[in-house]
This record gives C-alpha cells, structure tokens and sequence, in this order.
C-alpha cells in the first residue's frame, strides 16, 4: 500500500495529465450528447454572441461587395418573376416543396478539416437538423445542431460531409465531397468511366436527398483526374506538370473530378436555410 | 494577488483575445490560421508548479475551443504540450534548464543561441499541430492531409509566435 501512495505522488504530474487529457477526449468524442446539457449551451451562447459582435466588425471591412452581390442577386430574381408569373396559372405545378429563410453568418470556421459556420437563427424561428443551407451563388452547408438563437452549419468544407451531386449537361449522378487541400475546390466521385465529361461542364445538386432542391448551382468542372496504378494515394498532374497528392482512394472505372466551387466559402454574409415541406412523406415511403 | 498569478491572468486574457478576435479571421490563402495563442504556453513562468501549469493551460485550450466551436480539440493540444514542454526544455537547452525556475523564460530566450530557441519554439508549436489535426481528422485515411495542414500552419505559427516573443522580451528590459 505504502509503495502505491508513494509511487501516485511521484507520478502525480503524469496523474493529473491523464485525467484531464481523458477528459478532453471526452468531449471530442460526445459533443452531440455534451450540447443538450445546460452549461455548454450557455457558454456557447456567450461564445456565439462574442463572434457574432466581431464578425459585425468584419462585415463592414467588405459592405461594398455584399452590396454588388445583393443588386445582382435582386436583378436576377425579378427575372425570375417575370418568367414565373406566365406559368402561375398552371395549378398544381406551382405548389411550394421548399420554403426559404434569411439568416446571417455569426461566424465562419476555414482553417480546421472539418469547418462549421454559425448561424444567426435557431429553434425559436424553426430550424431544424438536416435543413440545406445556401446562398445567392451555391450550396455552402447542412444544418447539424440547433440551439434556442443559433444554429451550426456543417460547411460542404468538411471532410465527413458527402452531397449528391450531377452535371447539368449529361445528367450523370455522383457525390460531392472535399479532400482537405484547397477552399475553392471539391472532388466529384462516382461517375463511371463511360460518362461524357468536359471541363467546363455545370455541376448542380441532384435533388435525391430532399436536403436541397434540384438545379441549385455548386460549381464547374476544373479538372479530370486520370486513373494511375497507385492504390491508395493518387498522383494528380495539372497543366503545368505539378504534382499533388490526394488521398481520396481510387475506385476503378470511375472517374474522378475537381470541381471549382461558384461560392466564396470565405466571404459569406447573407445566407438562406432550406425547409423541405415533404420531407416527412419521402421519409415515410422510403422506410 | 501575487505579482506572478496577475502576470499569468493578463497574459491569459490578452492572447485569448488576440487570438479569437484577429488571428482566427486570419485566413492566409483562405484556410491557414497562425496560433499566436501558443506564446502563452511558451513563455509561461518556469517556478509555477506543474500541475498548476497542466490545469491552467487546459483551461486556456478549453476556452479557445469556445470560440472557434471544436470542443476539446484544443484543450487536448494544449495539454499535452503543456505536459512535454519541461523534457523539450531540458533536452534542447541541456545544463542551462534548471527545473526549479530560478532562471526566467527571458534569461532563455536572451542567453541561448538562435538555433537553440528556434528549436524550442519549432518543436512545441509542431507537436502542437501535429496533435490538433490528428485527433480532428482521426483515421489514418487522411494521413498526406494532416502532415500537409501542420507544415504549412505550423510556419506561419512560428514566425508569428517568434516575432511576438522577442517583442515581448525586448519590452521587458
């Protein structure tokens, strides 16, 4: 006995490392159970009021381009009117299965591998897990947590995120995901081989999901990916003969490609959250 | 108050703050951010206890993670280079590292040679990456991707946090 007390306070910094490091591995591990409970929730909240109040101060920094952004959003929407009032009278065609909500970005997280954005909105106005978000120019997250005021967005910049995606011009499926590197691009796995793809080819959301609709735009074709016999990491070769390594695995007869996101994942303001009205139904019929 | 636990809460305070309010907005080619926070660790006083230190940078991880919505993942980090900085100490400055903390984090800095305190500097603030990404990503899949993110924050960190630590030793004479 007396060795074992003698050998805790000789190691007792070990001790205390332990026992916090456990600690924190916790926490990684549980954050889903850990943000129902009161405390973290309250601190968060501080947290978010904080980062809301700088991202404020930052948001003045670039006024003039959220400015641009939003006159040519309001032109490209009263387009929209006018070519939909002709068809308004088509009854069934016309009925809502989305319905769209404004909300701002608090705060938005670049630098980690699996990014999350902060937004201004919560349960109190409806929000709900597993509702799309996006803006003016495409796809940018899905909603994970909900808090009273605000709500965290997984950003398509995060490793986990998988989205159903096809090309507009061949109608071929497959999904989005991003490999970690850069904030302008993600891959687009899944295509088989035979498909007709150019660089240059539109890149919109497949709609399989009830996530998000059909025919929002996400980006452009950029690069091909050709196949090497590597297994597990990829050699990619760009214009210029630089090699970058990837280590999205390889699957045989697919192709891989690089698709140049529309959005600015780093200059986002003004944000809309989609609520699908049918999501219960497709759940339903899908069981 | 003792003059040193003041010393300790200031310090806490102002790089939170510059961390959570500039340095996270940082965005260098749109990811990289520098952790300028990291100086507080490195030059955190040598007389304080261990345990004392290990609690106390815990804590500052924890609150870091607050702010930029990861919860643990820097207070993990934190800990763990809080934990191994005595054995990088006194592996890298030798017979000059007395454990008892007679000597302050500014005799080391002052009286060691350059490669003697870019070494400390590089290897905390690499293990520190290195830690932070590994239990982000957690698979081995994304091996390239980890090592890739901690060379190229891991630069940016060091040249921030050495800048500010000579400043901060050169205000100090």
């Amino acid at each position: 006995m007396q060795k074992i007390i003698d050998f805790i306070i000789r190691k007792k910094d070990l001790l205390v490392f332990f026992v916090l490091f456990s600690i924190s591995l916790g926490f990684i591990f549980n954050t889903s159970s850990l943000h129902k409970s009161k405390l973290i929730l309250f601190t968060s909240d501080i947290a978010n009021y904080t980062n809301e109040n700088i991202k404020y101060f930052w948001s003045y920094l670039d006024l003039e381009k959220t400015n641009q952004r939003l006159m040519e959003e309001n032109s490209y929407l009263k387009n929209q009117l006018q070519k939909t009032a002709k068809v308004n009278d088509l009854d069934s065609i016309v009925n809502p299965i989305f319905q769209y909500q404004i909300a701002r970005v608090v705060s938005n997280n670049l630098s980690s591998l699996k990014n999350q954005l902060i937004i201004n909105k919560g349960l109190k106005n409806g929000l709900k897990n597993d509702m799309g978000v996006i803006n003016s120019k495409g796809i940018i997250g899905i909603i994970n947590k909900t808090s009273k005021n605000y709500s965290s967005v997984m950003s398509i910049l995060n490793i986990d995120v998988k989205i159903n995606a096809k090309t507009k011009r061949t109608g071929h499926f497959g999904t989005l995901q991003w490999d970690g590197f850069d904030i302008k691009h993600l891959l687009l796995n899944d295509i088989s081989e035979n498909a007709d793809i150019r660089i240059g080819d539109s890149i919109i959301t497949g709609g399989m999901s009830l996530i998000f609709p059909e025919g929002i735009n996400i980006g452009v074709v950029s690069e091909i990916i050709k196949q090497d016999k590597f297994d597990d990491t990829i050699m990619k070769f760009n214009i210029d003969n630089q090699v970058k390594i990837a280590n999205i695995k390889f699957r045989e007869n697919y192709l891989n490609i690089e698709v140049k996101l529309h959005s600015d994942m780093d200059n986002l303001n003004n944000v809309y959250v989609i609520e699908s009205l049918n999501k219960e139904e497709f759940k339903n019929i899908k069981k | 108050m003792s003059n040193i636990s003041f010393l300790i809460l200031r310090r806490f305070i102002f790089f939170l703050l510059i961390q959570v309010f500039i340095f996270n907005n940082f965005n260098l080619f749109g990811t990289y951010d520098p952790y300028v926070c990291l100086v507080f660790i490195l030059t955190f006083p040598i007389k304080i206890n261990k345990i004392t230190f290990l609690i106390i940078s815990f804590i500052f991880g924890f609150t870091l993670d607050l702010f930029s919505d990861s919860l643990g993942l820097n207070a993990a980090a934190c800990l763990t280079v809080a934990y191994l900085r005595s054995y990088i100490m006194s592996f890298i400055f030798g017979a000059f590292f007395d454990p008892i903390g007679l000597k302050l984090i500014k005799n080391y800095i002052s009286e060691s040679s350059f490669f003697q305190k870019f070494l400390y500097i590089t290897s905390i603030i690499t293990i520190y990456h290195f830690l932070l990404f590994t239990l982000e990503a957690f698979s081995f899949k994304f091996f390239y991707l980890i090592v890739y993110k901690t060379l190229i924050t891991s630069v940016l960190s060091i040249i921030f946090c050495y800048t500010s630590i000579l400043i901060m030793v050169e205000n100090e004479k």
